[in-house]
């Protein structure tokens, strides 16, 4: 006797009568009979009715239709096998490789207790000026990328998975929700020719598949991140392009699944939903996870609910800014939203904690001026309004940098930069030792000795 | 004859048999709009093509516990409670004629501009699986608009999708007429999308392209804007189904979907009457998706073929940072922003500079046209940002190397104006800025 049958079938969501009870929410059934096997997951039961979302195209689906129970729920490779493959959000290889005998996992599993939880870590540096300098990253931390459509996120992330990645050579796991195949596609071919994909799982959920594709290919990816570091007890890395995407699909299943929406369509669901992954990301005695996610902000409002519930998870932000972008100047960092848990004397020094101090109190002046000179023009400064007003222009300045995958926008090959050098030469300039030399000279450059050198 | 029809007798009964479409008559029991609710019809599937007592067709979209909901897509006369509703027992499939260039077509296969249905037609799936990750292939070839400011600074190459926005009357259409217009023999088939246009509007744009030959190699598919809604939803779909059967024929493809906002809005509307619940600014919380499915069916095929989108999004007030335009621009691989106050100057085209992205850049432009393109929106933009702080400067306070990036940028800014339909072909463009910018 099969499980139950359809009895009403929408885009995203299938009611199944049940002939069974033994059913539980996340089990994944799928249709019997034809050919082409519809697959769904269970999200609610009431009485002898489940309401199931389905992973594919529900086209061409009748009622009628017995269903049956595909044993194990949702399961992903977990093994050494995931590394050098490319999957979808069902755990299946979309790269045309195959496993030869799989060993699997449930997707829903893990959950961390607080004693597993381990918060050391070492810093680690991205090469990056800004970051560096205005954001450090240690070791299992969790680090947010947010910014509006087109201010560059996944440029920046591409740039700390070559950065990052290539000099630590530890395994990594890159999780693609929601965002555009043929990124996906570009990245995976970079790695390919880079041989760096050796070293790395990708799992895709990219924009063009339905909701449920695109919300379980964290877990998926995830699953394969706690591979490497429960069972192998490395330190992974781990990417994630982007997590916004995971509460965004969450909010259309819930939407079919005509619950209550809070602000903006979101689901009732959403602070649990996102510390139900956030939570599994974390470092134990063993082996750490470093993360970095991508945040795309919707119609640039900052005090979006999900962008909201996402940040309160991250030990460190990066804030792209569509203000900076616009001039042009790259990677377009919000400094005064930039923050991390390392800017702390006991992390990283005095002399950094005080120098981004310095640098802050600088810009904030700066910002104001930039009105005054709008309305009454430069020559009305004080003379050291003047100057803050220059070397802002100048630390401005400073703080682009060429990148290396961006190569293809600048024409100037990529640059890492180590942070001694940041600090001197921001010190430097805040000094007035550059006082005399032309803005424009400070633009996409590496440090300041390389400069002069040539 | 007598053959086919004891077929048709055995299929059937083959069918009571398995227990399939027992009951194919059902009976209208609810008319909403252009949504119609059915009872009966036990065996319709999901997304089948309906039929209305031979005066409407619509097809199935959504089947619920009691009753089926059919979307209207065409009507010739009222529709009554009762009247019978039969099931076809096959998927709702847009109509396409290969004889449809050069002419204004719906998606059913018929000649806008005398009504009259091909006689070559095809049928075409309208919701497709996405093109797999791994079938792409790396965008790199030039696709030239003709236009300095889009193929020196923000260029756009076969198989992207760069996205058109700004305000009503600053030009967005003309960007995709100037593009259309400047294939001509570059053996590219285009395909102008037209989603809820007035009539108007669609016929000027016909004799737009077809007085500069434009014509010969493109096809207008268009919903008029008093359409039944359902079809102005799926129009830009089955734009793309066209697109992406050339596609995999190996030809070069390319699409203008004019617009995504009004599209967005039908969208919206279907989703109220319906009873989804509405997620931010009311819009179905699926819109994305919507966006997302449509625009992700560009892309360079592994085989050769490409399908490169040029959407355009109408935005209110300038403001590209609403919910709709900033979905779209997070699909999309770039967007050429155009602004009233440049329109206003006569910096036309009206696009501005520092808003306007390009995500794949050089990738997709020629050595040379790269080494000039990059020189060219540094320096551009370094000018346009320092506009608004010199703006009250004296030039004779400015150190010289100020005052010359200044001009230059000036001169720059200026050589980038450009007429209508007057494409400038590369090798020109690559010589326009000699002198101005500093090439080493």
């Amino acid at each position: 006797m099969s499980l139950g049958r359809i009895i009403a079938v929408s885009s995203m969501r299938v009611e199944i009568l049940l002939d069974k009870t033994d059913v539980r929410v996340k089990d994944i059934v799928e249709t019997v009979g034809s050919d082409h096997k519809n697959r769904f997951e269970i999200a609610q039961i009431e009485g002898n009715l489940a309401i199931a979302v389905p992973f594919d195209s529900v086209i061409g689906l009748t009622r009628g239709v017995e269903v049956d129970r595909v044993d194990g729920g949702l399961r992903t490779e977990y093994s050494d096998e995931i590394l050098g493959k490319v999957f979808d959000s069902y755990g299946r290889l979309i790269d045309g490789n195959t496993i030869e005998n799989p060993h699997t996992k449930n997707v829903y599993e893990r959950n961390m207790a607080l004693k597993e939880i381990n918060t050391d870590g070492q810093i680690l540096w991205t090469g990056i000026k800004v970051l560096d300098f205005f954001a450090p990253m240690q070791k299992g931390y969790k680090m947010g990328l947010l910014g509006g459509a087109g201010v560059g996120k996944t440029v920046l992330i591409k740039e700390l998975i070559h950065n990052v990645y290539k000099f630590l050579q530890s395994n990594s796991v890159f999780i693609g929700v929601g965002e555009r195949s043929r990124e996906g596609k570009e990245l995976y071919d970079e790695m390919i020719e880079g041989d760096l994909l050796s070293k790395m799982s990708i799992t895709f959920g990219q924009m063009g598949e339905n909701s449920m594709s695109r919300s379980r290919a964290v877990f998926s990816g995830l699953t394969q991140a706690e591979f490497l570091r429960d069972e192998l007890k490395q330190d992974v890395l781990l990417f994630v392009d982007n997590i916004y995407r995971f509460v965004q699909a969450s909010s259309e299943i819930s939407a079919e699944l005509e619950n209550m929406p809070i602000d903006n369509g979101y689901p009732p669901t959403l602070l649990s939903d996102v510390s139900q992954i956030e939570e599994r990301i974390n470092s134990t005695e063993d082996g750490s996870i470093t993360s970095f996610q991508t945040v795309f902000i919707p119609a640039d409002d900052y005090n979006d609910a999900a962008v909201h519930a996402i940040t309160s998870h991250f030990d460190g932000q990066i804030v792209l800014d569509r203000k900076v972008a616009e001039k042009g100047l790259y990677p377009a960092v919000n400094v005064f939203r930039t923050s991390s848990k390392m800017i702390d004397i006991e992390k990283v020094g005095e002399r950094h904690y005080n120098l981004v101090a310095e640098v802050l109190r600088y810009m904030t002046r700066y910002e104001e001026l930039e009105e005054i000179v709008a309305v009454l023009g430069i020559e009305e400064l004080s003379k050291e309004d003047y100057n803050i007003f220059y070397r802002s222009r100048k630390l401005r300045n400073y703080f682009t940098q060429p990148m290396f995958v961006a190569e293809q926008f600048t024409n100037i090959p990529g640059r890492f930069v180590k942070i001694e050098d940041v600090l001197d030469d921001v010190e430097a300039i805040l000094a007035g030792k550059y006082d005399t030399t032309d803005e424009n000279r400070f633009l996409y450059i590496s440090n300041l000795y390389d400069y002069k050198k040539g | 004859m007598s053959k086919h029809v004891e077929e048709l007798v055995d299929r059937k009964c083959r069918d009571i048999m398995d227990r399939k479409n027992i009951h194919e008559v059902g009976r209208v029991a609810g008319i909403k709009n252009y949504i119609i609710e059915v009872e009966g019809l036990d065996g319709a599937a999901y997304f089948e093509k309906i039929v209305i007592d031979g005066k409407a067709e619509g097809y199935v979209s959504a089947i619920g516990r009691n009753r089926i909901y059919v979307a209207l897509i065409r009507k010739t006369d009222d529709i009554y409670v009762g009247d019978a509703v039969h099931t076809t027992g096959v998927e709702f499939k847009g109509i396409f004629s290969p004889d449809s260039i050069g002419h204004i077509v719906d998606m059913f296969g018929v000649d806008r501009m005398n009504d009259q249905k091909f006689d070559n037609t095809i049928e075409l799936a309208i919701e497709t699986p996405p093109i797999p990750i791994m079938d792409r292939g790396k965008v790199s070839r030039p696709m030239q608009t003709g236009i300095t400011g889009v193929d020196m600074i923000y260029p756009v190459g076969k198989g992207q999708r760069q996205l058109i926005i700004g305000d009503k009357r600053t030009g967005k259409t003309q960007i995709c007429l100037d593009a259309i217009v400047n294939q001509k023999g570059r053996d590219m088939l285009c395909i102008y999308i037209a989603v809820g246009k007035t009539k108007k509007e669609i016929k000027n744009v016909f004799y737009e392209l077809l007085k500069r030959g434009a014509m010969e190699y493109t096809i207008i598919i268009s919903a008029f804007n008093d359409e039944f809604p359902p079809v102005i939803k799926t129009t830009p779909f089955m734009g793309l189904a066209v697109a992406e059967k050339y596609m995999l024929e190996g030809r070069d493809v390319l699409v203008c979907i004019d617009d995504l906002k009004r599209h967005a809005d039908v969208c919206r509307e279907i989703g109220l009457l319906t009873g989804t619940v509405p997620g931010r600014d009311a819009y179905p919380s699926d819109i994305f998706y919507t966006h997302a499915r449509l625009l992700e069916r560009g892309c360079q095929h592994k085989d050769g073929g490409s399908v490169t989108i040029l959407p355009i999004c109408e935005t209110k007030g300038g403001d590209i940072t609403d919910y709709i335009s900033s979905n779209i621009i997070s699909i999309t691989d770039g967007q050429i922003v155009l602004s009233t106050k440049n329109f206003e100057k006569g910096n036309k085209p009206a696009i501005e500079y520092g808003l306007s992205v390009s995500r794949l850049g050089g990738a997709v432009q020629t050595r040379e046209m790269k080494a000039v393109g990059a020189v060219v929106r540094r320096q551009l933009l370094a000018y346009l940002e320092k506009c608004d702080v010199y703006e009250l400067a004296n030039e004779d306070e400015m150190s010289p190397e100020l005052l010359k990036s200044m001009r230059n940028g000036k001169a720059i800014r200026n050589k980038l104006r450009q007429y209508k339909f007057s494409p400038i072909p590369p090798e020109e463009m690559q010589h326009m800025f000699d002198g101005l910018v500093d090439m080493s």
